[in-house]
């Protein structure tokens, strides 16, 4: 099952007996937010042990994925699982973009304290 | 930290506690660009030997550092060059103490900017080059060609590289530059674009700054073999007449000397912030998914009121 906002923005879901596998394509507008959501996502599958549901390499096509098992639904709420993707989902392209401003707004205040000093 | 001081901290602070208390030292310090002084008391412990040796030197010696140097450090000038150094002073340490505080604080001062002092010389032969063009054009009114005028090349890294030319009106400084990787690039990218921009918004007397990815800009393009090289990138500064007046001269000269420092050490900050902005978004993450654990049991026995207490049937 896809959902897709557009083709940028998608995301995979495969239900299978015991398992379940989200796969999300996160939002990636120029190369600057393609170097930050390769970070952020390499950031993430770095971790991925503490991550439990987290997969280390996401499969293609896709900049992550979860895969929830019949394992996790046991030991954990599922609820409060589908909470969690649903926030990570929201939360994402809040972040990338806002680490996208701060950049810009770093590099104009570096670039104008430099030249400044010319005057 | 917002810039960078062209001085060198550390040979200062050693100076200062070295002229108050002389003892006997062997100390490397090193500065940017690969840059090493070396401090020793070969013969006694009064006695300073304070050598500098940089990359680039081969490069300032046709612009005649020394004879620039010496100008500047001449009462401390010694006719031996510390073997793997390019330029040494010797200083008396005894006598310096005898000044007053304000000389004594001048020495130092003087002292911490070798490394600023040795890079500047090929950057004033540029600008009096740029001073005989501009008097010729005033006295004939003609534009003389800049062509004439040599392309200044200092190699101050193992692969980076500043070139200066003059003109009549202007002096214009390129720097090479090397990005290691991706995203060092695509941050540099977004840098010199405000860089570029800076101009245009805020800073109207700033000189003009232009970026060119892979390709040299064109007047170096004779003197690099051109080979598209993805990895490097060319800054250059146009340097106009009013940074050249006499009294900007010595700042604008310091100042540019450190871009490349500077551009690269605020993309490192940079990325050391998204680091652990990201390091901290993934802890709140793992945190929202921790609660996805059901709580432990209710340990609390639950009691009515009265204090009763339920009982299993």
């Amino acid at each position: 099952m896809v959902i897709a906002r557009n083709e940028n923005e998608q995301i995979l879901i495969e239900p299978s007996i015991n398992s379940v596998r989200i796969s999300i394509k996160i939002k990636q507008a120029d190369e600057i937010e393609q170097i930050l959501v390769h970070k952020f996502t390499r950031f993430l599958t770095q971790r991925a042990e503490h991550f439990f549901i987290l997969r280390r390499v996401p499969i293609q096509g896709y900049d992550i994925s979860f895969l929830i098992t019949n394992f996790h639904t046991e030991k954990m709420l599922k609820h409060k699982l589908v909470d969690f993707i649903i926030e990570f989902m929201e939360d994402v392209d809040r972040e990338i973009s806002e680490m996208k401003l701060f950049l810009n707004a770093r590099a104009r205040f570096v670039a104008e304290a430099y030249l400044t000093p010319f005057d | 930290m917002l810039q960078l001081q062209s001085d060198n901290l550390l040979i200062k602070k050693t100076l200062t506690e070295l002229i108050e208390s002389p003892t006997s030292v062997d100390r490397i310090v090193s500065d940017f660009d690969y840059t090493t002084y070396h401090l020793s008391t070969p013969e006694n412990k009064t006695k300073l030997l304070l050598s500098i040796g940089t990359k680039s030197w081969k490069d300032l010696d046709k612009y005649d550092v020394v004879g620039k140097l010496n100008a500047i450090y001449g009462q401390f000038q010694t006719d031996t060059v510390e073997p793997g150094y390019n330029y040494s002073i010797y200083l008396d340490l005894e006598e310096i103490a005898t000044k007053s505080q304000d000389e004594q604080f001048e020495i130092i001062e003087s002292l911490s900017l070798l490394k600023r002092n040795a890079l500047a010389a090929p950057f004033e032969s540029a600008l009096e080059q740029y001073e005989k063009l501009n008097a010729e054009y005033q006295e004939t009114g003609i534009e003389p060609s800049s062509n004439n005028s040599s392309i200044i090349e200092i190699n101050y890294r193992d692969e980076e590289s500043i070139y200066i030319k003059s003109s009549f009106d202007r002096v214009t400084v390129i720097f090479s530059t090397i990005f290691k990787d991706e995203t060092d690039k695509i941050f540099g990218k977004v840098f010199l674009q405000e860089f570029v921009d800076a101009r245009k918004r805020a800073v109207q007397n700033a000189p003009q700054v232009l970026y060119s990815h892979k390709e040299p800009p064109l007047e170096i393009r004779d003197l690099i073999k051109f080979s598209p090289n993805e990895q490097k990138g060319y800054v250059t500064f146009v340097l106009f007449p009013r940074h050249l007046v006499p009294q900007k001269k010595y700042n604008t000269i310091s100042h540019i000397q450190l871009f490349r420092n500077y551009f690269h050490y605020h993309i490192k900050c940079s990325k050391a912030y998204m680091h652990s902005r990201m390091r901290f978004r993934v802890n709140q993450y793992l945190k929202v998914l921790n609660r996805a654990k059901p709580e432990n049991e209710e340990t609390v026995e639950r009691k009515t009121a009265t204090g009763r207490r339920f009982l299993e049937r």
